[in-house]
């Protein structure tokens, strides 16, 4: 990186000044992904407590405030920050949208088989106080919410990504002379 | 007393982080401006007593809202000429229309926590206050509503939630950004 935190602003406020009173796109001016030691040592220091967080108010939803919508969204927040931090494409590498599809699959599933599992027991659909084991009910709502987390952490993950990626690379297609700063 | 001033100042807060995002020309200043009028209504149902829908809002509005709306407008022109938004007659007379009109029915709603009214009074709240720990196990009153006597519901909710991820899947891997 050769630009200075003060060269970038005073860049900034040209571009600003020279875009005045015409249309500009934000993603061309300036990559968006810039590296910064200081969030990614950030990130990696804070992404586990979040993550746990996140699993926390899913499973603890049941004893207090939260449940599988926000903490989904909390757990989700992770890999939001490892986007931030290290670049969405590289991040984005490693997910593939299949392996989205089935973990939001699969939480749904937990909700049915959960719900359908009554019926083995003499109940109906959604019944959760046949289950025979201790705090059956309890227990089986725990994992109703933490099927809710999977779906919603897993669908705002490709929502991200798939609003994110394409961005780095569309400014590399702009201004291909650029590389050598970043 | 101090719990009154601390929704006061709240509620300031938002109107101004409101009218920031309504009025201010860029748009990332206004989706921050949006992000904080958000977290003011977190703070609000906190102060209120509703933790459960104040983790919401400020996970889903304050948060991965924000960064959505970030990345949806890193794609999109902006137009730099002026720092506020130029108001017109007409759009002022909406805004002014739909303020009176919402604002004529606030008098009619019951005052805050006032004694009387169909949720303290009703027996439907009071039997799921009753019942709830004993006929489903669960601590949480709100949680056990939600997936124990309204399971169906959420059922649907999540199978909303997951047909929006598919289509999503579906409409943008298509197409290449430009």
């Amino acid at each position: 990186m050769s630009d200075s935190p003060a060269d970038e602003r005073a860049e900034t406020e040209r571009d600003g000044e020279a875009a005045e009173g015409q249309l500009s796109r934000p993603g061309a001016e300036r990559p968006p992904y810039v590296e910064s030691t200081i969030i990614m040592t950030t990130v990696r220091v804070i992404a586990p407590f979040v993550l746990t967080l996140g699993v926390f108010v899913m499973f603890h939803g049941a004893s207090s405030a939260g449940g599988g919508f926000q903490g989904g969204v909390i757990a989700a927040t992770t890999v939001v920050m490892l986007g931030f931090a290290y670049g969405i494409e590289p991040i984005a590498a490693h997910l593939r949208n299949e392996h989205l599809a089935l973990l939001v699959l699969g939480g749904l599933g937990a909700f049915l088989l959960v719900g359908f599992g009554a019926y083995a027991f003499g109940g109906t659909f959604l019944e959760f106080t046949l289950y025979p084991i201790h705090h059956g009910s309890k227990y089986s709502i725990e994992l109703v919410e933490l099927g809710i987390g999977v779906v919603v952490s897993g669908v705002i993950t490709g929502l991200f990504f798939l609003l994110g990626t394409g961005l780095d690379s569309a400014y590399d297609a702009d201004e291909p002379d650029t590389e050598e700063d970043r | 007393m101090s719990a009154d001033l601390l929704v006061i100042a709240v509620l300031l807060f938002m109107l101004g982080s409101a009218l920031a995002a309504a009025l201010l020309r860029d748009v990332v200043t206004s989706i921050v401006a949006f992000a904080g009028y958000s977290f003011g209504a977190a703070v609000l149902w906190a102060v209120l007593r509703a933790p459960d829908v104040a983790l919401t809002e400020a996970a889903v509005g304050a948060g991965i809202t924000t960064v959505l709306f970030l990345l949806t407008i890193a794609r999109t022109t902006v137009s730099r000429s002026e720092r506020f938004e130029g108001i017109s007659l007409r759009s002022a007379l909406a805004v002014v229309a739909i303020v009176v009109t919402v604002g004529a029915t606030v008098p009619a709603l019951p005052a805050m926590g006032a004694a009387g009214t169909p949720i303290l009074d009703g027996d439907v709240s009071q039997y799921y206050l009753d019942n709830a720990y004993d006929e489903t196990g669960v601590t949480n009153v709100v949680t056990a509503i939600l997936v124990g006597y309204r399971g169906f519901d959420t059922l649907g909710e999540a199978a909303v939630v997951f047909a929006a991820g598919i289509a999503m899947l579906l409409v943008l891997r298509q197409e290449e950004f430009v």
